[in-house]
């Protein structure tokens, strides 16, 4: 069996195993098998400073200027037909409401014109026990003589 | 090597647009159409607009007859899933039987159908039901139905609709090119859920004109109430009714029994005489309600006043070898007035003979007999007056008592007119305003002088004053009244014979100055003396009239007291103004064809029934009248009551004047007029 330090020696490095060399940023990756390693140019541009450009500046707000107003136009142009839409929404529903309502006043006159039929007063006169005015009977308290009246019997 | 890249790269981009740039030519133009017609079949609907039939008001704006919307269902049983489950869901909704209803379907189906109606005019809240349910397999429709709100009144007045609401009889059939609407049409742009955006393209519906009749809703009921009542108390046939205004000819009501609910299709079992207007399209002998033609021709073409004395021959006259009587007793000479007034058919023979057959025949056709009154109802009989050239000998002594010719109520309504308000023939007006414009009346004709027309209301006074054929039933408390009965006997077609039933008549104005109304009433089929004219007829009169001046509001012309008899004489007895007429060989008049290709005919003796009983001493005057100067109102009142006399009272305070004077020989229904002043 294995002694405990060797068990903690197999996560060390093994005796006469060469050392890693210190990796090249510019190496590229090895290819396998191979011995022949690839450079990348090396290009150092830490000393490069930007310098800001005022003309993008100005092109990206006119850009954003530009979709604005395109999109206002968009919607100037579109918008009435919207609303239009909605409108014409609206107004068939207020045709159909209105149609609805006329027939409903219809059949409520329907309904008034049968309860005031006269067979139907005549029979409930008769039920309050009412009964026709003779002539005579019926006194105007106005005052005022009908029409065409040219004597009257007092 | 790029560039070639390049170059195949282009190239592939081309094609690329050139198939892209290709596709939409073909798009865009050559199938533009096609696609279109797509779009707007999906995005467009074109619906009909329906347009309301016209009401029907009366003149007071009480409406007769109106259109209400309603709702019918009809179904595509290809495209029901389940028949049976449809057949549950609607008969539960539409209170229908599911048995019936789910065969129905079933037939449809089998036999292919793709459209079955399932139930026509339904109320709002079924088909509201069924719309929440959203089942592409029920389309509703839009309909209309009619509706007459007052059951039977004014039937032969409207007629009705059939199921395409298109008039079948009265003024719906007459009248229906104006009442019908013209349906609306129009497009609408929709959306995905088929709801309205835009109206594209509509025409809007023209509802139909509404119409106001002359008619007044409570005066068509009295008479219809009354002659339905009295025809069962006689145990009628059928009978009719008409009130006119005759200032302008404007038709106040128009009744006709039996009648019928136009709300309700025809079915079987129905008496078809209940579709029939009796008042316009059956016309009828009219017996001695045609004397006020014969008197108003000899009033206008003679020398005869209501004073001249008519030799009534005891009862009987001889005509060209035949012997005609009177149908009881008979009347020695007697005043023209009298032979109005007792309905004397001798007395009216007489007359006639000294008016003339041209004359006579002159005046039948100027009082609008054999003729049409151009009323605007479908079916009028304009009657039956054969045409001069073939009157018999003695068809003028028939035609004199109100034989030999036929007439409709109508016609004689038209011709009471004439002496109501005047002279002026009036065509009957029944409509009275179409939408708002008012239908103007037609000029008037003169047919007699005013003064004949003044002496004619005097003499039909009589008629209906103690001694007259129509005392006391056509008398109406507080109005004077002037009037005509006939009794008719109906002739059998069957066996060319006259029956013993009756057509009674009863032909009245009131008031005698400036008639407002105008009543004529027939019964036809009546029995035995109850059934004469006085006694059928002139109570509806009675009842309907005195509605009429009530309702008018027609100032009164009379104590509300009816007037009491003389007491020395006894009233008349019954009602006795029959004109039999039996004439053995000739054909009736109401048989004739066309007139101009009848022969000879109806001539021959027949026996006239005369009018009541009188003895001679009853048309006496015995009376003088008394003084009433000086006195109250209220004790002249008294005094005439006690003495059983009429006094026409005018003015108020104490009697002044007096007609006839004092003293003076009181004739028996004369009446004295009295003027007060303070």
């Amino acid at each position: 069996m294995a002694t405990m330090p060797t068990f903690f020696r197999r996560t060390q490095k093994p005796a006469g195993a060469r050392p890693r060399l210190e990796r090249d940023p510019y190496c590229l990756r090895a290819l396998p098998q191979e011995d022949v390693f690839f450079y990348c140019k090396k290009i150092d541009n830490s000393r490069l400073v930007r310098e800001p450009d005022p003309k993008s500046g100005g092109a990206c707000w006119s850009a954003i200027g530009a979709a604005a107003i395109v999109l206002a136009l968009l919607t100037g142009v579109l918008a009435p037909s919207v609303a239009g839409t909605l409108a014409g929404y609206k107004l068939e529903s207020l045709k159909a409401e209105e149609r609805r309502l006329l027939d409903e006043r219809r059949t409520l006159e329907l309904r008034e014109a049968e309860l005031l039929s006269p067979e139907r007063l005549e029979k409930l006169a008769e039920r309050q026990n009412l009964v026709t005015p003779k002539s005579g009977q019926v006194v105007r308290l106005d005052g005022n003589k009908p029409s065409g009246a040219v004597a009257m019997v007092k | 090597m790029v560039e070639r890249r390049l170059i195949w790269l282009a190239g592939v981009v081309l094609l690329w647009g050139a198939a892209i740039f290709s596709k939409l030519i073909t798009l865009q133009v050559l199938h533009h159409r096609q696609y279109a017609d797509m779009a707007r079949a999906r995005q467009e609907l074109t619906i009909d607009i329906p347009a309301p039939r016209g009401s029907i008001f009366d003149r007071a704006g009480a409406p007769l007859a109106m259109s209400v919307p309603t709702e019918s269902v009809h179904i595509n049983p290809l495209k029901v899933p389940d028949l049976r489950v449809a057949s549950e869901i609607l008969s539960l909704v539409l209170r229908m039987d599911r048995v019936e209803l789910y065969g129905r379907m079933k037939n449809a189906y089998d036999n292919h159908r793709g459209y079955l109606v399932v139930k026509k005019k339904i109320p709002f809240e079924e088909a509201q039901s069924l719309r929440n349910m959203r089942l592409d397999w029920i389309d509703i429709d839009d309909e209309s139905q009619r509706h007459y709100p007052n059951g039977s009144l004014a039937a032969h007045i409207l007629g009705g609709v059939d199921f395409e609401e298109r008039g079948n009889g009265g003024i719906e059939k007459a009248l229906d090119a104006e009442l019908r609407g013209i349906p609306g049409r129009e497009r609408l742009l929709t959306d995905v859920k088929r709801r309205g955006i835009d109206a594209l393209l509509s025409t809007e519906p023209r509802p139909g004109a509404s119409l106001t009749l002359t008619i007044d809703e409570r005066l068509q009921f009295v008479a219809e109430r009354e002659l339905a009542a009295q025809v069962a108390a006689k145990n009628a046939r059928s009978g009719s009714v008409v009130v006119m205004d005759p200032q302008n000819g404007d038709i106040l009501a128009l009744a006709s029994f039996p009648t019928y609910d136009p709300n309700l299709p025809p079915h079987e079992g129905e008496d078809p005489e209940a579709r029939a207007n009796h008042a316009i399209s059956v016309p009828f002998e009219p017996g001695s309600v045609f004397k006020v033609i014969t008197l108003s021709a000899a009033l206008e073409t003679t020398r005869l006043t209501p004073a001249s004395m008519i030799d009534c021959g005891r009862g009987a006259i001889t005509l060209f070898g035949r012997t005609i009587h009177e149908a009881h007793g008979g009347y020695g000479v007697i005043p023209m007035a009298d032979v109005l007034k007792h309905s004397s058919n001798v007395g009216a023979i007489r007359i006639g003979m000294q008016v003339g057959q041209e004359h006579m025949y002159e005046y039948v056709r100027r009082f609008g007999f054999g003729q049409k009154t151009g009323v605007s109802l479908p079916g009028e009989s304009r009657g039956r007056l054969r045409p001069l050239k073939i009157w018999g000998k003695t068809s003028l002594a028939s035609i004199a008592m109100g034989q030999e010719v036929s007439v409709t109520t109508m016609q004689l309504a038209q011709a009471a007119c004439v002496v109501a308000n005047g002279g002026l023939l009036v065509r009957p007006r029944l409509v009275l305003k179409r939408g708002n414009e008012k239908v103007p009346a037609a000029a008037p004709v003169r047919v007699v002088n005013p003064e004949t027309a003044i002496t004619m209301r005097q003499m039909m006074e009589g008629v209906v004053l103690p001694g007259g054929t129509g005392w006391p039933e056509a008398r109406l408390e507080g109005y004077s009244v002037g009037g005509k009965t006939g009794s008719a006997q109906i002739f059998d077609f069957a066996t060319k014979h006259y029956t013993h039933s009756y057509n009674g008549s009863f032909m009245g104005f009131a008031p005698m100055n400036n008639p407002a109304i105008v009543v004529v009433v027939t019964l036809n089929g009546t029995h035995g003396t109850g059934g004469f004219g006085g006694r059928a007829a002139a109570p509806v009169f009675h009842a309907v009239a005195q509605e009429a001046l009530r309702v008018l509001d027609v100032p009164k012309d009379l104590p509300d007291a009816p007037p009491t008899t003389v007491a020395a004489n006894p009233p008349a007895a019954a009602d006795d103004d029959v004109a039999i007429a039996d004439f053995g060989d000739g054909p009736n008049v109401l048989e004739d064809g066309e007139e101009e290709e009848q022969g000879v005919g109806g001539g021959g003796s027949g026996v006239w029934s005369g009018s009541a009983r009188q003895s001679a001493s009853a048309l006496r005057a015995d009376l003088l009248v008394p003084d009433f100067r000086g006195k109250s109102m209220r004790a002249v009142l008294a005094e005439a009551a006690a003495r059983g006399l009429t006094v026409l009272p005018d003015g108020s305070g104490v009697a002044r004047v007096q007609y006839p004077p004092a003293g003076s020989t009181y004739h028996q229904g004369e009446r004295i007029r009295v003027r007060f002043a303070r």
